[in-house]
């Protein structure tokens, strides 16, 4: 009895190092994390070193998600910045899928990056209302090279008016863009690219119309048209919040009310932009529904095979159509009442917890560089971050002349739109955004599949929506 | 005797040490952070009793109802569905046909293509518009389907495309099967019956407990369905794939909110629970083991 109660006691004990071992292991991990956790003393206390010894060597760890082709640009952006300080060491860690999970991780075991990219609809708010990143105003003001002027409208994000947590390395807007060879064959005149010649709606319905033809070769404004055979569609409108956002800002609608307090999609504005991009699916059949989407390409291969027509989408669209050889070109998007496009971008933050937030800004100030990223922004997929790269003939120049990813109509229908009649994501101001959103987009599917009006389903969730709206961020208060 | 339990639990030792480290200890983990509010983000956690449960239970989530439900449904169509086409199945490639081997590689393969690869092929084949299922009922002059994309037939088509990876629940099956001793058969033949008597009076009676087995496993796997709610259909269309893990997983990695999500988790372990439970106590009725003995 005894001899056995022996071998257990040996085996537990066994046990019990392994798993000492094992979670010893663990405990040095989180340590070193905790080392340069965020108390504000902390940080306070680091930056002093930062300033007197410019030389001892400095690690940065960066985070970013992208394609490979993004990815490398960000490798020349850092090449040069360690070229600048030789004490700096930049480790870029790409996670290419599941990054707000891996991130979320990152931050339960206390073990973040000095900079990371973030994407605002998911978790950069939530982050940034506990406190775990930088204000980067405090930079952007004492910064000598570049202040908040010097950026493109809307590529900043504020948790209040004030506080900014992310600079955008560049924006995103929408356009509308085309295959020239339909409009020529079917002796039309093609979108303008001008927002002040821009189609009305109606305008845009009657051509769309015309560009949608079935089987039997009739088109959507033949009293025979088959909706049920469409051989080629007027155009190609996606169902999610960015697309969509343009027509509710060009009809003077929002998310939520300017107060911050109302929930806003289900007010007259916005319900009918709402209405106007379901009819274009449901009622004058130009445009394929949300099912029938699922089987057009990406907007370069939908435009050249002449699956559709015309296509709304983001410029970032434009390295595609480039590389796809056909005659394409882009429109300004058709109005409601006022021409608008939302400018929808990425961000880079700062953690509260990096020792080196001097290091970490000049670092982000490398990024936003246009000069660093050229080779992203000529291809198509970004645009600059930098005023002058869109006011300076010269500047302009380097980006939008004589390459195949920027068309003729390129500069009117989207830098003109983008620095004068362009609108903040929704994700950058309204609070709580993705809860709100839970509850929207199972109920706007019914409006895309023409099961319920957009007055009605609004209406139906109104309730229920209004109970997640937590107000707006560029409200004090 | 003792120097033998001595070898057997070192041996077993890494089982045993894997199960306390990475499935025991953050079990135990995430009962604790249950009861708290701990959300990823925030520095401080405090302890709030039950209050997860509570909300859970108010009816104040109702996702949490309709995730629930959605669930319970998918259960209720896939687990009978998996369980009788895989035993016919294995009767099947039990036989005694040419290029038997062939046939039992095809049935099991696509158990070894990666979740994602099938669910991304499904997709395709359950295209509304271009997809082959659809061409096949419009042949046929049969009315067709949006299959994932209309709230109807979204479980539907998900118990479809899950019923293409039960290979594995056929070759226990023919495990099973072929465990049967073949003098049973022979005394039917004697006797004069046909195949049908074989198999209701011997093939189905010893087999059972490999139906047992399979029953409970198919039970626990589809209750913890994620990844074709994942891929397919995010959820959508109007959350009617909303399902349990799925919701439990955008509440803890997308929303932060871990506390929550763990008692999501112990609930969906304690429904589990429950169902294996009650497939066993019924067991002792339909259950036949060989030599009579019943647990």
């Amino acid at each position: 009895m005894s001899r056995q109660w022996k071998s257990i006691t040996v085996l537990m004990a066994l046990v019990l190092m392994l798993v000492a071992i094992v979670s010893a292991c663990a405990k040095s991990n989180s340590g070193s994390g905790n080392s340069n956790s965020n108390s504000p003393a902390n940080t306070a206390s680091s930056e002093s070193p930062s300033k007197e010894g410019a030389n001892e060597p400095i690690t940065l760890r960066m985070t970013v998600w992208g394609a490979p082709e993004e990815v490398a640009a960000y490798k020349v952006a850092i090449a040069k910045f360690e070229a600048k300080y030789s004490n700096i060491t930049v480790k870029l860690q790409h996670i290419a899928a599941d990054y707000d999970t891996k991130l979320t991780t990152m931050v339960a075991g206390n073990d973040v990056p000095d900079i990371a990219m973030m994407e605002s609809g998911s978790i950069a708010f939530p982050l940034a209302e506990q406190g775990k990143f930088y204000n980067l105003q405090e930079f952007l003001q004492s910064d000598p090279e570049i202040n908040a002027d010097s950026l493109v409208p809307n590529i900043s994000y504020s948790l209040e008016p004030g506080n900014v947590i992310g600079l955008a390395p560049g924006p995103e807007s929408f356009g509308l863009f085309y295959n020239e060879d339909i409009f020529n064959d079917a002796g039309l005149t093609p979108p303008p690219s001008k927002a002040s010649e821009a189609w009305t709606w109606d305008e845009f319905v009657e051509v769309a119309k015309k560009l949608t033809v079935d089987t039997k070769g009739r088109n959507a404004a033949d009293a025979d048209f088959d909706p049920k055979n469409i051989k080629q569609y007027g155009v190609n409108v996606p169902t999610w919040w960015g697309s969509y956002s343009n027509f509710i800002y060009s009809n003077g609608g929002d998310f939520v009310s300017e107060d911050g307090k109302s929930f806003a999609l289900n007010q007259p504005a916005a319900v009918e932009a709402l209405q106007k991009v379901a009819d274009l699916i449901n009622v004058h059949h130009v445009a394929p529904s949300p099912v029938q989407a699922k089987n057009i390409p990406a907007t370069n291969v939908a435009l050249q095979t002449k699956k559709v027509a015309m296509a709304i989408d983001g410029q970032w669209a434009s390295t595609g159509l480039a590389q796809s050889k056909f005659h394409f070109n882009v429109g300004v998007l058709p109005t409601m009442k006022a021409p608008m496009t939302t400018v929808v971008c990425g961000m880079f933050s700062m953690f509260k917890s990096t020792q080196h937030p001097k290091e970490a800004w000049e670092l982000m100030k490398a990024l936003l560089d246009p000069e660093a990223s050229i080779d992203m922004i000529t291809a198509g997929t970004w645009m600059p971050s930098y005023k002058d790269w869109y006011t300076d003939p010269a500047m302009l120049a380097k980006w939008t002349e004589n390459l195949d990813s920027r068309p003729s109509g390129y500069k009117d229908a989207i830098i003109d739109v983008l620095l004068n009649n362009s609108h903040q994501t929704p994700t950058g101001y309204v609070k709580n955004f993705n809860k709100i959103m839970d509850i929207v987009n199972p109920a706007l599917d019914k409006v895309w599949l023409g099961q319920q009006t957009a007055q009605e389903a609004m209406d139906s969730i109104a309730d229920k929506a209004q109970k997640q709206v937590q107000g707006r961020r560029d409200v004090k208060g | 005797m003792r120097k033998g339990l001595f070898y057997g639990l070192l041996f077993t030792s890494p089982a045993i040490l894997g199960f306390i480290i990475f499935t025991l200890g953050p079990m135990i983990a995430s009962l604790v952070l249950s009861l708290t509010d701990y959300n990823v983000f925030k520095d401080q956690t405090a302890f709030v009793g039950i209050d997860n449960y509570s909300k859970l239970f108010s009816g104040e989530d109702e996702l949490f109802y309709q995730s629930l439900g959605i669930t319970f449904y998918f259960v209720l169509l896939r687990v009978p569905a998996v369980i009788i086409i895989s035993f016919v199945i294995a009767l099947l490639l039990n036989l005694n046909v040419r290029g038997r081997a062939i046939f039992r590689t095809i049935i099991y393969l696509p158990s070894i293509v990666p979740a994602v690869a099938s669910a991304m092929i499904w997709m395709w084949l359950l295209n509304p518009d271009l997809g082959l299922a659809n061409s096949v009922l419009g042949w046929l002059h049969l009315p067709t389907s949006n299959w994932l994309y209309s709230e109807g037939s979204v479980i539907p088509s998900v118990v479809l495309t899950t019923l293409w990876g039960i290979g594995g629940t056929v070759i226990i099956f023919l495990a099973g099967l072929s465990g049967i001793p073949k003098q049973y058969y022979e005394s039917i033949d004697v006797d004069g019956g046909g195949w049908y008597s074989k198999l209701r009076h011997i093939t189905i009676p010893m087999v059972t407990p490999t139906i047992f087995f399979n029953t409970i496993m198919t039970i626990i796997g589809s209750f913890q369905v994620f990844n074709e709610a994942y891929i397919l259909t995010q959820g959508g269309p109007n959350n009617r794939s909303l399902f349990y893990v799925f919701y439990l997983w955008r509440t803890g990695f997308r929303d932060t909110e871990m506390g929550y999500a763990s008692a999501l988790a112990w609930v969906l372990f304690l429904i589990i629970m429950f169902f294996t439970f009650l497939v066993f106590r019924t067991s002792k009725s339909w259950v036949h083991y060989e030599g009579g003995e019943r647990p």
